[in-house]
Formats: structure tokens, C-alpha cells, sequence
């Protein structure tokens, strides 16, 4: 139970043990030395699982251990843990006997302010902003179809991988220049500074990549380093930062020219597809074809125009001369029908003249036939007048009194005064009445009257 | 900094503004035709500098003495399938 370690395997080769065996007994050693442990530090690389067990590394300036807090811990806790926070956990270590490594076993933490390396980076970003490096006027254009591209990054890393492969796929026909550079640890913010100089001293690169895949907070930190910052800065060539973390942007991110949030995006973003742009030119070659043959065209329809326009005048002087052809027809048909209707107007004229022998002959026809016109109409009016009279005789008759005596009326006649008595009050007692009758005559004497 | 005649965007955007131009009708005939033939010539320029193969990566080093070197680098494309969980390497860092 003395706790100490005694793994001396000098000169024990008989006592050969298997890794397993040598875990184990780290294990059992740890379980008896170590009991509960109340461990200050900084959080970093904080994930929470599907499981919802918490896992982070814990962490000072000299060394870090893996923690995990199982769900049942983790849900107790009161704070949000992020990466950069300094905390105080209480947990037990132990061996994680798969890897043989340690793993701190933590059953509570608390919050002990914001972790240092989160105070350097905003103490750091506000400087070098208050200086005007991250200001976008100074930031370079990107070239559009950079023929050589410098590239710094870890020799081997997955970034230089990826980096590479996209680059040859969207332009096969492109140089790198890769300086490589520790990306993390000690010292690798110096590198990386140095390979920009670097490259920028080679000169023939036209743009920059410098970036690292994915990581920690701690692991990026090269990224969040003045010395880094200041290189990008200096860099005479364009520079694009791609730093793997997505979210967090890196001190690099906002002095570079242009910031890819992952490497492979990075070599997306500085390469065209050389597909893209054959097909781009191609449609231009296209379009230029076919724009100058309308142009051509065009200009060959109005020499046509014109041409047509020059050989008019013929075409002028034809067209006139069957005009005049045509007035001329025209006239010589007005002039003919003029001239027939003269001569019709003089021959009815002529016709209309008579001669004198005909003129008298006329005039004795005339005289004749008014002569025989006048012994009719004379004949016609006697007798006409001998009708009359006949009627006016026939009427006169039947008007006369005697016609009326023929019918048995009589007239009488006061003899006295010889008038024919119309009243009886003009006829007096005695007075002699002559009768006159059809034939002949009564003479009578009034001997009463009645009136 | 080495000084290309022309940048291939810029001879790109002149084709376009060729294009348009003849398009416009407002050249003369000359000035349509000259044109045209730097259009052609634009188009092979930019096809030319399309088709330039010239696929390769350099490794820059600097000695102990400051000076730098290139030498060709062959690309680790054989251990694609190593994933950073693997040993360290004194020189590599698995990203």
C-alpha cells in the first residue's frame, strides 16, 4: 500500500508482461493513490454525446487530460460549459484501459470566469483591429485564375490532402507551391509566419492558402497568434485563411484577404472549374461566329439594296417610255373619237338643212290639212249647236202650261182683271171665271168660295 | 509577380465586349472585321491558356543558411485512408 509506482521491467526479462498487464496495474496503482481530486483548469474541445455524457479536455498552459461527466452528472450542473472556460472539477482519474490512457471522471464542475486563452484572443482582436488590419479597404482582390497557388500547411495533413485533390479536379493544369509548417504545438505560429514570408520571398505564387484542418480551440491556436496575423498582414500576395473550425472565426480569418471556413473550400473558392470556363469560351467563340455572320449578312442585304437602287434608271427610262407610249395611245384615241362625234354633230346639222322647194311643199301640206281641219271642226259645230237647240226645244215644251192641262189640271182666269186666279180670296161673288182647259174653254161664274 | 500579358479575366471580359460590340451593328465594316479577328484571337488565347498542362507541386524549403529550395513533392495521395488517430510522426501533424 505504499502507492509508488514500481514498473522497473531493468533486467526482469524473465518477468515479460502483456500491455494489459501493465494498464491493469497503472489502474490499480491510481485507484490506490488517488482518491477524489478537485483539478482547476481550462475547458476545451467540449462535445456533448448523442448520449448526453459531457466530454472535454481539461487544461494549463503545461498539460491536459481527457474528462468525461456521464449524463447523470452533466445534468446537474447549472452552466452552459464551452471551450475557453476555466473550471473547477471535481472527479476521480482513472485509466481508460482500451487505450491506456487517463480519463478524469468528473461528478461536479463550476465555472471559475472566462478561460485565458479566450481573453488573449479578444484582448489580441481588439488591438490588431484598433490598428486597421482587418479593415476590408486593405483587403487585396483574390486573382481569378491564379496559375500558382502557395499553400501552407501541415506536411501530410488532411487539409494539404483535400486541398490538393480539389484543386487538380476543378484545374487540372494549375502549380502548387507547398511550404509546409507545424500547424499546431509550440513554435508552429512561428512556422507558419516564416512559410508566408517564405513564399512571398519565392514570389511566384499568386495567391496564399494557409490553413490547417479541423481541430480544437487549442489546436487552432496558432491561428489566433500575433506573429501569424502579423505575417498575413505582411503578405505581398493575397492570402486566404482556411481554418477548419466553422463556426469560431480565427485572428487569421479576419486579417486574411479571404476567409474559406475549411481548406477544401478554400481551393473551391480559388480555382475556377476549368470545365466551367471552356464552356464559357466556347459559347463566346459562339457567339462571336454568330454575331459577325448577322453582321456580315446584315451589311450584304443593304449592298444588295443599293445595287438594286443603281440599276434603276433603265428600269426609269423603260417605265417612261411606256407611259408615253401609253398617253400617246391615249391621246391618238381622244382625237379619233373627237373627230367622230364632229362629224356625227355635222351630218345631224346637215341633215337638219332643207330646201325651199320642200320648205313650200311642207307649207301647202300644212295649209291643207289646217284648211280640211277647219271645214270639219266648222261642220262639227253646227252640228253640235243643233243638238242643243233640239234639248232646249224638248225642255221648253215640257215647261209649257198646256202640257200640264194635257195632264187634266185647268187654268182659270178671273176675267175681270184677266189673270189666273192662284188665291180665291181675289175672286169676288159673281166675278166671271174663263176655265181653260186642254181643249177648249168654260166660261163660269164664281157663286161661293171657301178659303 | 511575373508580369502575364494578359490576365485571362480581363481577355475574357474583352471577348464579351467584342461580342456586344459587333451585336451592336455600330462598327464599320473594317472596324466589324477587325474586331472579329481579335475576337478569334481572344478565343485562342483563351483556349490556350485553358488547355496549359502544367500540373505540379513544388515543395519550398529554406536551409539552415536562409536560402530557399524547391524540389518536386510527391503527393501523399497514398495514405488517404489514414486518419489522424494514427502514431505521430516527429515531422507530421495529422492535419
Amino acid at each position: 500500500m505504499n502507492g509508488q509506482l514500481d514498473l522497473s521491467l531493468r533486467g526482469h526479462r524473465s518477468g515479460l508482461i502483456t500491455v494489459s498487464d501493465l494498464v491493469r496495474r497503472v489502474r490499480d496503482a491510481l485507484d490506490a493513490s488517488l482518491g477524489d481530486s478537485w483539478v482547476v483548469g481550462e475547458v476545451s474541445n467540449a462535445r456533448l454525446a448523442p448520449s448526453n455524457h459531457l466530454y472535454f479536455t481539461l487544461k494549463d498552459s503545461r498539460s491536459a487530460i481527457n474528462v468525461v461527466m456521464f449524463k447523470s452528472a452533466f445534468q446537474r450542473m447549472r452552466f452552459k460549459v464551452a471551450d475557453g472556460m476555466e473550471v473547477i472539477v471535481r472527479g476521480r482519474v482513472q485509466v481508460f484501459e482500451q487505450r491506456g490512457a487517463l480519463q478524469l471522471y468528473a461528478e461536479e464542475m463550476e465555472p471559475r470566469g472566462i478561460g485565458a486563452l479566450q481573453v488573449a484572443f479578444d484582448q489580441l482582436k481588439r488591438r490588431l483591429e484598433a490598428e486597421g488590419l482587418f479593415d476590408r479597404a486593405r483587403k487585396r482582390a483574390i486573382p481569378f485564375l491564379p496559375r500558382r497557388i502557395g499553400i501552407v500547411t501541415a506536411r501530410g495533413g488532411a487539409g494539404l490532402r483535400d486541398m490538393l485533390r480539389i484543386l487538380f479536379d476543378r484545374f487540372p493544369g494549375i502549380q502548387v507551391i507547398f511550404r509546409p509548417a507545424r500547424v499546431q504545438g509550440d513554435g508552429a505560429a512561428l512556422e507558419i509566419a516564416d512559410a508566408i514570408a517564405d513564399l512571398n520571398r519565392d514570389g511566384r505564387a499568386e495567391v496564399l492558402i494557409v490553413g490547417r484542418g479541423g481541430g480544437s480551440l487549442e489546436d487552432l491556436w496558432a491561428f489566433n497568434e500575433e506573429l501569424v496575423a502579423r505575417a498575413i498582414f505582411r503578405s505581398a500576395i493575397p492570402v486566404i485563411s482556411a481554418v477548419g473550425h466553422e463556426i469560431d472565426y480565427t485572428i487569421a480569418d479576419f486579417v486574411a484577404d479571404l476567409r474559406a471556413p475549411t481548406p477544401t473550400a478554400a481551393a473551391q473558392m480559388v480555382v475556377p472549374s476549368l470545365t466551367e470556363l471552356q464552356t464559357r469560351v466556347e459559347s463566346l467563340g459562339a457567339s462571336l461566329a454568330s454575331v459577325m455572320e448577322r453582321d456580315l449578312s446584315s451589311r450584304r442585304e443593304s449592298v444588295d439594296d443599293l445595287s438594286a437602287r443603281i440599276r434603276h434608271p433603265a428600269a426609269i427610262v423603260a417605265e417612261a417610255r411606256e407611259r408615253l407610249a401609253s398617253l400617246e395611245a391615249d391621246l391618238l384615241d381622244a382625237a379619233t373619237s373627237r373627230i367622230a362625234d364632229t362629224r356625227r354633230s355635222i351630218r345631224e346639222l346637215l341633215l337638219r338643212l332643207r330646201t325651199p322647194g320642200a320648205m313650200l311643199r311642207d307649207l301647202r301640206l300644212q295649209t291643207s290639212r289646217l284648211s280640211n281641219n277647219l271645214v270639219h271642226s266648222a261642220a262639227m259645230a253646227l252640228e253640235a249647236r243643233r243638238r242643243q237647240l233640239g234639248a232646249s226645244a224638248g225642255r221648253l215644251d215640257a215647261l209649257s202650261p198646256l202640257k200640264v192641262l194635257d195632264r187634266g189640271y185647268a187654268v182659270v182666269i178671273n176675267t175681270t182683271n184677266s189673270r189666273a186666279v192662284l188665291d180665291a180670296a181675289t175672286v169676288k161673288f159673281d166675278d166671271d171665271l174663263d176655265i181653260r182647259l186642254a181643249k177648249g174653254r168654260l166660261h163660269a161664274r164664281a157663286t161661293g168660295r171657301s178659303l | 509577380m511575373t508580369n502575364k500579358p494578359k490576365k485571362f479575366e480581363d481577355e475574357l471580359k474583352d471577348l464579351e465586349a467584342i461580342v456586344s460590340q459587333i451585336d451592336s451593328g455600330d462598327l464599320t465594316l473594317d472596324e466589324s472585321i477587325a474586331a472579329f479577328e481579335r475576337g478569334v484571337m481572344l478565343v485562342k488565347a483563351l483556349n490556350g491558356k485553358l488547355d496549359e498542362v502544367e500540373r505540379k507541386v513544388e515543395l519550398l524549403t529554406r536551409s539552415a543558411g536562409g536560402e530557399l529550395r524547391t524540389a518536386p513533392f510527391e503527393q501523399p495521395s497514398d495514405n488517404q485512408n489514414d486518419h489522424p488517430a494514427g502514431a505521430k510522426d516527429d515531422d507530421e501533424t495529422p492535419f
